[in-house]
């Protein structure tokens, strides 16, 4: 289900009254129902991915931190996605075709996961904690290579081969890609590692562990969340207070607003600019990246709002996900902005355990390296992730480590340094996005090409299409004049009442003139 | 509840309700029916109870402003044209109709040329507005076919029926300053801003889809038909109830590439030669009229026609008059000029 679907506020809605008139377990029931449906909504036989890293990573933290879970839980969980794969297949002219095999398949590994979880309670300690938590990550990271990346690394093969001088006969199959499942895998991940090097509490009831994992509001493209954030608000007994259902609201409207007003409409302009078939010129190089940066930015940061909005009516508080990233002084800087969950989950659970910066000068540089290809490599099994990575990994290698002092500090206060800075920033931040939108590597090329012709040759005018996102932009630059001030998107309350009045009466308008675009959000597909 | 009702809140609700009670009141005439769009019968059709009937913009349909007594007095000879933006015209004083009615009167006919053109009008809403004015007696129909406005009658049409609908997506397009503002801005601005190259190939809204759609040849071999029926009825009517009918048929200047301009009528002439040719109904050829002269002086664009090309087109409709007068025996020829009517 889309934030943006009509069906949404109703299922929203329904879940907020039913959530506060029940008691705290429940509540959690309820949720774990809800977070099903709502992902059941894409594609109901893709619940038992979610189910899977569940099961192994309750499981598997349950091990790490030494207790032993009874015989039924270890032979059960990992059987539930089996089980739920069969049910699909029962009821197969509702789900779409799940084959036997795939069923098969599904209980087998359940079987062989339970049989290897037992074996490794007859180790001593630490090979035993190493040992669960090889599994949970081997098991995580083997759904999403092969649901993200075989299709990838098949091809990548193919291509060699071939180089080589073999014809491979291989049909290598079409593999759906599961709408969230880089979010869910690496927020379940992150619990693990936590448990692991002993930096939260195990979670030893399954059932707020289970909302955990799917808990509807960041299911799909996050705030990738931390379990000792989100893990004791859905264990505790949320007290009803208006302010969460004025707060919740007043994020939701926000985010519509990036989403439907100024993401959508500036995707007009940023998927024309970046077709295969398109005519370049510099103007329309320049409006693409621009109308892109927007995009993307109003999309992603719009679906958070939408997320922290309904999880606040909820009375359960999601992280930020977003500040103000265009206003970045240097590439670090912009990290710290931009999708703040995923470069604080890389940091911490990459950067870091790389050893960060504590080693030489070329072991850092090596970390920031392999950490920003990584996070490239999240977003999509192409090269031009990679290479998006490698873009910003050389930046921020060039900022950590240039001599001469280009960027200002992120604390800086306002100067023409500063000032510079965010230029320079924007200018890096739209290079970037060109690598990112690019369909390719060859209209990546026609788009640099394009910024050395600034001739009006068989391109289309650009005038009035710069007009057009102008007019896109200038309320959300003013949103952002008026939220700047409490380092927070969505903070308006320090404004007086009657001004507030007026901008979600405006926010209102200006979400329903651009209705019925009904474009999905871009971070689905990672 | 009522920490919830915070006066930001009420502020919001209240310049909302405000705006949508103030619409309603203040333009009630253009709220009225206004997302029928067109698809009722008595849309834009005012009557007076002392027997004045104003043409108004109202249902969706967006006359010019004209009046007329219900019954038609006697000896004045009372045409009504049906037809879209090229019918309408740049304004009132500068369309065929106009000058139609000034070229009768100059032959010393009374004659009340009533405009019915409202831009993007096509073959259905088209025959409502004809099957209404068999209310006021009319002495001659000019029924200006076309066939390029049947993307936008299908997709008014499709609209109409949604805004009737129970369907939650709807709902909040059933606030009026909702609908306005979403229509303003995609219909208008958009259109405006953003070329059509970009538009069409992404079908931003449903407008743009159904301009792709016009690119379909099976769909557009269905528009075709569907003009040629109804055209067909609207004929058999006004035989039926014998009225005089004119069919004016449409020519589009093709003028685009390196090859000389011409112009197209799309099948139309042909249709409309098969339906006249009998008693009471005439038929006038766009295409046929302008063929022989430089045509592109007398074209705005690739429709619409320069006040020179509305001047011509209403000679020759004052010319298919004579004929229809001569048939009936020239029973509204009068002395003196009377003047027009419009407000």
């Amino acid at each position: 289900m889309s934030f943006v679907a009509w069906p949404y506020p109703f299922f929203l809605i329904g879940v907020v009254i039913l959530y506060w008139v029940l008691g705290r377990r429940p509540r959690q029931l309820l949720l774990l129902v809800a977070s099903y449906i709502f992902y059941g909504f894409w594609d109901v036989r893709f619940l038992a991915l979610v189910m899977t890293t569940t099961g192994v990573d309750y499981l598997a933290a349950l091990g790490l931190a030494g207790h032993r879970p009874r015989f039924l839980a270890v032979l059960g969980l990992p059987l539930l996605p089996g089980l739920w794969l069969g049910v699909c297949k029962v009821l197969e002219p509702l789900t779409g075709p799940v084959p036997w095999g795939t069923v098969a398949v599904a209980l087998a590994l359940g079987l062989a996961f339970s049989g290897a979880y037992q074996g490794l309670w007859l180790l001593p300690e630490n090979p035993r904690r190493r040992g669960f938590l090889f599994l949970s990550v081997g098991s995580c990271l083997a759904i999403l290579g092969f649901f993200k990346y075989f299709g990838f690394f098949t091809q990548q093969a193919v291509a060699v081969l071939r180089n080589l001088g073999f014809e491979p006969g291989w049909v290598l199959p079409h593999i759906v890609l599961p709408v969230g499942i880089s979010f869910y895998t690496f927020q379940s991940l992150g619990y693990v590692f936590d448990v692991y090097r002993g930096r939260t509490e195990v979670c030893r009831d399954f059932l707020t562990f289970a909302v955990f994992d799917a808990y509807f509001p960041q299911l799909v493209a996050g705030p990738i969340e931390r379990a000792g954030h989100l893990i004791p608000q859905l264990d505790r007994e949320q007290v009803f207070h208006p302010a969460h259902l004025q707060e919740g609201l007043k994020m939701i409207l926000v985010g519509l607003f990036k989403k439907v007003f100024v993401a959508d409409n500036c995707a007009l302009l940023a998927n024309y600019a970046f077709a295969p078939e398109t005519t370049l010129n510099g103007y329309w190089a320049v409006l693409g990246a621009l109308a892109f940066a927007f995009q993307i930015y109003g999309d992603f940061s719009g679906y958070s709002d939408i997320a922290r909005g309904s999880s606040r009516l909820l009375g359960i508080e999601l992280v930020q996900n977003f500040r103000f990233p265009y206003l970045a002084r240097n590439p670090s800087d912009f990290w710290r902005r931009w999708h703040i969950s995923l470069s604080a989950w890389f940091r911490d659970y990459v950067y870091i355990p790389l050893g960060g910066n504590r080693g030489s000068r070329g072991e850092t540089m090596r970390n920031l390296a392999l950490t920003l290809l990584l996070a490239g490599f999240w977003h999509g099994a192409s090269w031009i992730f990679i290479l998006w990575g490698a873009y910003w990994g050389a930046f921020l290698i060039f900022y950590h480590f240039s001599p001469v002092k280009v960027f200002a500090d992120r604390e800086a206060t306002w100067s023409w340094h500063t000032f510079g800075s965010v230029l320079s920033m924007w200018i890096i931040t739209l290079m970037g996005w060109a690598i990112f939108r690019s369909p390719d590597l060859a209209r990546l090329g026609s788009w640099l090409a394009a910024l050395g012709n600034w001739d009006s040759g068989a391109a289309l005018p650009w005038a009035r299409c710069a007009l057009w996102l102008g007019l896109h932009l200038a309320p959300l630059w003013l949103l952002k004049l008026a939220t700047c001030k409490a380092q927070d998107e969505t903070a308006l309350e320090h404004l007086p009442w009657p001004v507030r009045g007026v901008i979600y009466a405006l926010l209102l308008l200006l979400v329903v003139s651009s209705t019925e675009h009904d474009q999905e959000f871009i971070y689905f597909q990672f | 509840m009522r920490r919830l009702l915070t006066p930001a809140f009420l502020l919001t609700l209240g310049l909302l309700i405000l705006g949508e009670v103030g619409a309603r009141l203040f333009f009630a005439h253009s709220v009225s029916g206004r997302f029928e769009y067109g698809f009722s019968l008595d849309a834009g059709f005012m009557e007076h109870p002392d027997g004045r009937v104003e043409l108004v913009m109202a249902g969706g349909r967006r006359f010019l402003p004209q009046s007329f007594q219900r019954k038609r007095p006697p000896g004045v000879f009372r045409v009504f044209v049906i037809g879209d933006s090229v019918t309408r015209g740049p304004s009132l004083k500068q369309a065929y109709p106009w000058f139609l009615q000034e070229e009768l009167q100059r032959q010393g006919i009374d004659a009340e040329v009533l405009n019915l053109g409202v831009a993007g009008n096509g073959a259905r809403r088209s025959r409502l507005i004809f099957l209404k004015i068999l209310d006021y007696d009319p002495s001659l129909i000019v029924l200006h076919v076309n066939n390029s406005n049947e993307y936008e009658d299908e997709r008014e049409y499709r609209r109409a029926q949604e805004f009737k609908g129970w369907h939650p997506r709807h709902w909040p397009m059933k606030v009026f300053i909702f609908r306005r503002l979403y229509e303003a801005k995609m219909e208008k601005l958009l259109w405006r801003l953003v070329p059509q190259t970009i538009r069409q190939r992404f079908a931003v809204n449903d407008a743009d889809a159904e301009v792709a759609a016009s690119q379909n040849p099976e769909k557009w071999q269905q528009w075709q038909r569907l003009v040629a029926e109804v055209t067909s009825a609207n004929v058999a009517l006004a035989r039926e109830l014998r009225v005089p009918l004119i069919l004016l048929t449409q020519c589009r200047l093709d003028a685009q590439g390196s090859n000389p301009a011409r112009l197209t009528d799309e099948g139309l002439d042909e249709m409309a030669r098969n339906l006249a040719g009998r008693a009471g109904v005439l038929h006038l050829s766009l295409k046929e009229l302008f063929a022989p002269l430089d045509f592109k002086d007398y074209f705005q664009d690739s429709s619409h026609l320069k006040p020179a090309g509305h001047q011509l087109l209403a000679r020759a409709l004052a010319e298919k008059v004579g004929e229809i007068l001569a048939q009936s025996g020239g029973a509204h020829r009068v002395s003196s000029a009377s003047p027009g009517r419009p407000e």
